[in-house]
C-alpha cells in the first residue's frame, strides 16, 4: 500500500504530534500553476475559485477549481496506458499516442463540483463548504468516448459503461470508479479529453485525461481514466452507493434518508451566480454593472432575471455569448443605485426546458445540487 | 471490580473532554492528528461544523476506511466541542500565488512515497 507524504507534511506532523505545531497547516501553502484560490483542503487539492476571478467566458486553468477525493495518482505520461476491456471484441491497451490519432473533438462545458453551494446549506451538512466557486467553464478537447469503444468492438448494447481513475485511495479508501448508462457514453460530446483550453490537460485536472460528460455532475467526470469497461450492471463502489445519490423526492431539512429513497444523480439544475459586487461589498452611488454567470446542464439557459431590491422587482439580465447546451451564459445589467442604503441583489435563472431555480434549495443530507436563487448584500456609502 | 473501573475512567475522560481540561485537548490533538493525517490535511476536518451525530457518523466512515483511530470516543468528544455546529465558520484561507517562476513546488506528483 502507497501512502503520499512528503518532508513538509512529515515535519507538519511530527510537531502536531508533539504539541509544538499548530492545529491548521502551514499559512504558506503554494498550489503549483494555480494563483491564490480558497483553500479547502491542500492534501490532497480541494481549492475553489474565488468570484473575482469570474470575468470571462472561458475560466483560465490557473484559477479553475480542483476537487480531489484522494491524492493525486503519478502518471507518466510516456507509459500511460488506457485499458478497455470487458463487453468488447478485442481488448485494448491504448497510449497517448494512439489516443491522438483519433479524431478530435472540442467541448465548451461548464464543469461544476456536486457539492458546489453545500456552505449555504441549512441545516448544515458534512463535505467541503463549498460556496460559489466549486464551477468553471472550459473548452475541453480529445477524442470521443463513443470512437474508443467502437475502436474495441464494444458491444454498444451493454446497459452500462465503467470508467476507472488512476486514483486508488490511501488505506482502504475505495477506489474512485463511475459508471454510466450507454446513451450517455455514446453522446457525441464524451469526451476523453487531453486539452484544457487548449493546453494539455494539466494533471491537477486529472491530465493527460479525463472524461468530460457534459451537463452531468462533476463526480461524473473521471479524472486519470486508465480503464473503461462496458458491462451490464451499475457500478456499485462506494462512489456510486451510497456516494453522490440525491433523494427521489425531497425530505425535510436535517433529516436522514434511507438508501431506497436516494438515487443516481445525472443532469444538473438550472443556476445562477452573481461575480459582482461582492457579497457584502461597499459602493458609491456611481453606476455599476452587476454581473454573472447562468448554466443549465444538458439544457440552455433562456433568460436571467435581476432584482435589487430583495425580489420585489425584478428585469431581465442582457445575456451574452453563444446559447448552447453544456456551457454557461455570462450575464450583466448596468444599475445606477437609487440612494444610500443597503441593497438586496438577487438572480434567477430559468432554461429551455421551462426550469427555473427555487427560492428555497432543496435540503439534502450530502448537500449536493445546491441551486437557490443567488443573493447578495451590498451597502451604498453615497458618493 | 475492573468493570467498575473502567466505567469510571471511561466517565472522567468524558467529562475532562467535556469541560475542556487542557490535557484532554492536548491528548484529543494528537488523536487527531495520528489518526487523520496520513491521508489528508487537518483543514478539511477544522472547517466543518457538526453536530455531535454528525462527527460520530463521520469518524466512523473514516475508520471504516482505515484511520488508525486509538480513543474514538475522545476524539469524537473533541471534535463535537471543538467543531461543533453552534460555532461560526472561520473564513476559509487562501493559497500562496504558484503561478511564479520562484514558486516552492508543492506538486504531490514530485514528492517521494512511502511504502507501507
Amino acid at each position: 500500500m502507497t501512502f503520499y507524504t512528503n518532508r513538509r507534511q512529515l515535519m507538519a506532523t511530527a510537531l502536531s504530534l508533539t504539541g509544538l505545531g499548530s492545529a491548521r497547516a502551514d499559512d504558506a501553502t503554494v498550489i503549483q500553476g494555480k494563483r491564490p484560490m480558497i483553500l479547502h483542503n491542500d492534501r490532497p487539492e480541494d481549492l475553489e475559485t474565488p468570484v473575482e476571478y469570474y470575468n470571462s467566458w472561458l475560466t483560465p486553468n490557473d484559477v479553475f477549481f480542483v476537487r480531489q477525493h484522494i491524492p493525486r495518482p503519478r502518471v507518466n505520461r510516456d507509459t500511460f496506458a488506457l485499458t478497455v476491456n470487458g463487453r468488447v471484441s478485442k481488448e485494448l491497451h491504448l497510449g497517448l499516442a494512439d489516443l491522438e490519432k483519433l479524431p478530435s473533438y472540442t467541448v465548451p462545458a461548464t464543469l461544476e463540483c456536486t457539492g458546489n453551494g453545500r456552505g449555504f446549506f441549512r441545516p448544515r451538512v458534512p463535505g467541503i463548504q463549498w460556496m460559489r466557486g466549486a464551477v468553471g467553464n472550459a473548452e475541453w478537447s480529445g477524442p470521443r468516448l463513443s470512437d474508443v469503444l467502437k475502436a474495441a468492438g464494444a458491444d454498444l448494447n451493454s446497459p452500462f459503461v465503467e470508467v476507472n481513475g488512476a486514483d486508488e485511495g490511501v488505506a482502504r479508501t475505495p477506489d474512485f470508479i463511475r459508471s454510466f448508462p450507454m446513451r450517455k457514453a455514446l453522446h457525441p460530446a464524451t469526451l476523453l479529453a487531453l486539452r484544457m483550453n487548449g493546453v494539455s490537460l494539466p494533471d491537477i485536472h486529472g491530465g493527460p485525461m479525463r472524461l468530460i460528460v457534459p451537463g452531468w455532475d462533476g463526480t461524473s467526470w473521471v479524472k486519470w481514466v486508465v480503464r473503461i469497461t462496458p458491462s451490464a450492471g451499475p457500478n456499485t463502489g462506494f462512489f456510486m452507493n451510497p456516494g453522490y445519490r440525491f433523494p427521489k423526492y425531497p425530505l425535510p431539512p436535517g433529516t436522514p434518508a434511507s438508501p431506497s429513497e436516494l438515487e443516481v444523480i445525472e443532469g444538473m439544475p438550472v443556476k445562477s451566480t452573481i461575480t459582482y459586487p461582492a457579497d457584502e461589498a461597499k459602493l458609491s452611488s456611481a453606476p455599476i454593472t452587476i454581473r454573472g454567470f447562468a448554466w443549465a446542464g444538458e439544457e440552455k439557459v433562456e433568460r436571467v432575471e435581476v432584482s435589487t431590491d430583495g425580489g420585489a422587482r425584478w428585469s431581465d439580465a442582457r445575456l451574452t455569448q453563444p446559447s448552447l447546451p453544456f456551457a454557461w451564459r455570462l450575464w450583466s445589467m448596468e444599475w445606477t443605485p437609487p440612494g444610500r442604503g443597503y441593497y438586496t441583489v438577487l438572480s434567477r435563472a430559468s432554461d429551455s426546458a421551462g426550469r427555473a431555480q427555487p427560492f428555497v434549495p432543496v435540503w439534502n443530507p450530502s448537500g449536493y445540487l445546491y441551486n437557490a436563487v443567488d443573493r447578495i448584500g451590498v451597502t451604498v456609502e453615497g458618493s | 471490580m475492573r468493570t467498575v473501573i473502567v466505567f469510571v475512567a471511561a466517565y472522567v475522560i468524558a467529562f475532562a473532554a467535556a469541560s475542556g481540561d487542557e490535557a484532554t485537548i492536548e491528548r484529543a490533538k494528537s488523536e487527531e492528528s495520528f489518526a487523520c493525517v496520513q491521508c489528508h490535511s487537518l483543514r478539511i476536518v477544522h472547517s466543518q461544523r457538526l453536530s455531535k451525530t454528525a462527527w460520530t457518523k463521520e469518524v466512523d466512515k473514516m475508520i471504516g476506511w482505515g484511520a488508525p483511530v486509538r480513543d474514538r470516543q475522545l476524539l469524537i468528544d473533541y471534535l463535537s466541542e471543538e467543531f461543533s455546529d453552534a460555532k461560526p465558520m472561520p473564513e476559509p484561507d487562501r493559497s500562496k500565488d504558484g503561478t511564479k517562476r520562484s514558486s516552492i513546488i508543492s506538486d504531490p506528483a514530485k514528492a517521494p512515497a512511502l511504502k507501507d
